[in-house]
């Protein structure tokens, strides 16, 4: 029997029903389009905490020594030469820095504060928030500048302002303590007031003089947009013999499990939509079936075979699902688009902070989970035609003929 | 003898300092002579604390011991529910005790901003001791007659970078170094603390502010006062008197 005529015959059976088709059509669409427009928000909110994880002064990879994560603190420095290391400008890196970054405290007129005191290199931290952060008053000037840079929550805690002095105490490489005077240069905005609060910035031969060191506690690496994080990693490991090099997981366990829990949660969202999906497809296509026993079984009594008419329940539930996943797709990509600008949260932007979104959700659609959905539905589709099809095949046409 | 002798020395010493210069002092040694007035070489000082809020007040009797301008030894007396909290101070450390807990606790930095035994002073102002000399610029800036005592305006403006959040302090000093005022200011030049000296009396052989009262002045209603009840100077204190152990056993 020729496939054509099969397929024709399926596309006429399904017309037969116009109503039921179209609302089982209608289903399939909203479906394939809610997983879509679903799916591009989970990767958008994902794309945004892994961005913020990495800006958030760790890059991709960071450089430390051995047990500074356990005990972050001056005594876990060590001394380190860029010259001894060339491959920090080898291909795939965007760019990198060196900081000292030590736990202090920051005392006001009025209030006393808990921070990482970080010395940074003002003209590299374009790899970090810090490179295009907004500031109020001025930023540092260079790497020996004696002034600070504290977040906008900060300050307004402290009761203190750009221009006004406030007192850092930290800890020496002895345990001894340290304190100084600095004068605020200027009060950052950063996404996230947990972030404004938790570091205060200078230059880092400021630190350095401080603690009397000529160390430093990390140096974080950025990749260039794209680039494969393994082979990096492994070249870098290999030049900073004596030292830890971590990555970005490492270092913000939490945004990594967030990370990989969206792509669960895409996947169960999936598979119940799905799954409920199938349940009417399946019960559809077994009442065609039931509805036509009379004539499926005058069919097999002239002589249509076996494989043909389970073919033709199989092309049915195959082209609802094409129309359905059709127009689905286009539906969710209009939904995509529609939200394209970005969804504006900052509503509930004291929650998201902790979680490290930013409060405005920009939606990305990846190609290659349009792929996954379209063909997983497709299979889904496939699946759920065998058992009506089990039951066209044994329909016996001496029964059907007696009805 | 050798106590004799140490006393005489140290009369001569307080004698030399308590009298009025006949040339005109430097704002350092006004400040040096008013830190070491309070505590001499050695103190023994039995004071109350009265400490007053809106809807409450209280009293409390302190016994505290020093040495020098870095250590200090202060205790509880009383009332019971007090009694025994002590707090060490040697050098740069500081710790605290408290019986009910039987431990002493080494003070962190972070923790010095905040209040002393709920009083208006922060441990910070119990180990101000000589910072004043070192992080601090200091200027006479008014000079009036007041009887036979020259009474002394001192503005202390911290150095750039040193560890002091005020924007600067201004002592009020009469000559023969009472002080009678203390105004700390932001670094917008409003004042937010005032240590004022309400009485003036003759104890352990020198002349002392003795009462005087720390008030918050963003906050009404709100002050500690302390009273000296006896003060010693000079006197002969134990080696082992400034240590944890000291600290711990309670004993004097």
């Amino acid at each position: 029997m020729k496939f054509t005529l099969l397929v024709q015959l399926s596309w006429r059976n399904l017309w037969r029903h116009r109503r039921r088709t179209l609302i089982l059509i209608t289903t399939i669409c909203v479906a394939v389009g809610s997983v879509l427009v679903l799916n591009a928000l989970l990767r958008g909110m994902q794309m945004s905490m892994v961005e913020t994880a990495i800006d958030n002064l760790n890059g991709h990879f960071k450089v430390v020594a051995p047990g500074y994560l356990d005990d972050p603190g001056i005594k876990k420095s060590f001394r380190f030469e860029p010259s001894g290391h060339p491959e920090l400008a080898s291909y795939g890196i965007r760019g990198w820095t060196s900081r000292v970054r030590v736990p202090a405290v920051i005392r006001s007129e009025r209030e006393t504060r808990g921070v990482q005191f970080v010395g940074v290199v003002p003209g590299s931290e374009d790899i970090s928030f810090l490179g295009d952060v907004e500031i109020d008053g001025e930023y540092l000037s260079g790497p020996d500048d004696r002034r600070i840079l504290v977040g906008h929550a900060l300050a307004q805690q402290l009761e203190t302002g750009v221009g006004r002095r406030v007192v850092l105490i930290t800890q020496g490489v002895d345990g001894g303590n340290r304190e100084s005077g600095y004068r605020i240069a200027g009060v950052y905005d950063a996404v996230g007031t947990g972030i404004e609060k938790a570091f205060v910035f200078t230059g880092i031969t400021s630190v350095q003089e401080l603690l009397a060191v000529d160390a430093v506690t990390e140096v974080s690496v950025r990749l260039t947009e794209g680039v494969q994080e393994p082979p990096v990693l492994h070249r870098l490991t290999r030049t900073f013999t004596d030292l830890d090099v971590r990555t970005w997981q490492d270092l913000e366990p939490q945004a990594a499990m967030m990370h990989e829990m969206a792509d669960a949660t895409v996947s169960i969202w999936f598979l119940i939509v799905m799954g409920a999906l199938i349940f009417g497809l399946v019960n559809t296509l077994v009442t065609a079936v039931m509805e036509r026993i009379r004539e499926l079984g005058m069919l097999r009594a002239i002589g249509m075979r076996r494989g043909a008419v389970i073919a033709q329940v199989v092309i049915e539930s195959m082209i609802t699902m094409a129309i359905g996943i059709s127009v689905g797709v286009v539906l969710g990509l209009l939904g995509y688009l529609w939200l394209a600008d970005g969804i504006d949260l900052s509503a509930f932007s004291e929650g998201l902070e902790l979680t490290g979104i930013r409060p405005e959700l920009i939606p990305r659609l990846w190609a290659q989970d349009v792929v996954l959905v379209v063909g997983l539905s497709l299979v889904l589709g496939f699946l759920a035609s065998i058992y009506p099809a089990q039951r066209a095949v044994r329909i016996q046409p001496l029964d059907a003929m007696r009805r | 003898m050798k106590r004799a002798l140490s006393r005489l020395v140290a009369s001569i010493l307080v004698l030399g300092a308590a009298s009025p210069n006949a040339s005109d002092p430097t704002a350092e040694d006004l400040v040096a002579g008013a830190l070491d007035l309070m505590r001499g070489a050695t103190s023994h000082i039995e004071f109350t604390m009265r400490i007053k809020r809106p809807d409450w007040e209280r009293s409390t009797s302190i016994v505290a011991w020093s040495r020098g301008r870095e250590d200090t030894l202060i205790r509880f007396t009383a009332p019971a529910k007090d009694a025994g909290n002590a707090l060490l101070k040697v050098g740069d450390g500081m710790w605290t005790y408290t019986p009910r807990l039987n431990r002493t606790i080494r003070l962190p930095y972070s923790m010095r901003a905040q209040s002393w035994g709920g009083s208006d002073f922060s441990y910070n102002d119990l180990s101000r001791s000589d910072q004043v000399l070192r992080h601090y610029a200091l200027a006479i800036v008014g000079e009036r007659q007041d009887g036979e005592h020259t009474i002394y305006t001192i503005e202390a403006v911290p150095h750039e970078n040193a560890p002091v959040v005020w924007g600067k302090e201004v002592w009020v000093l009469r000559d023969d170094y009472v002080m009678l005022e203390q105004v700390f200011y932001d670094q917008l030049q409003v004042a937010l603390k005032r240590m004022t000296t309400l009485e003036i009396g003759q104890l352990g052989g020198r002349t002392l502010a003795t009462r005087m009262r720390m008030e918050r002045l963003d906050e009404p209603d709100r002050w500690t006062e302390v009273t000296t009840n006896s003060a010693e100077f000079d006197i002969e204190l134990a080696e082992g008197m400034f240590t944890l152990f000291t600290l711990k056993s309670g004993a004097t």
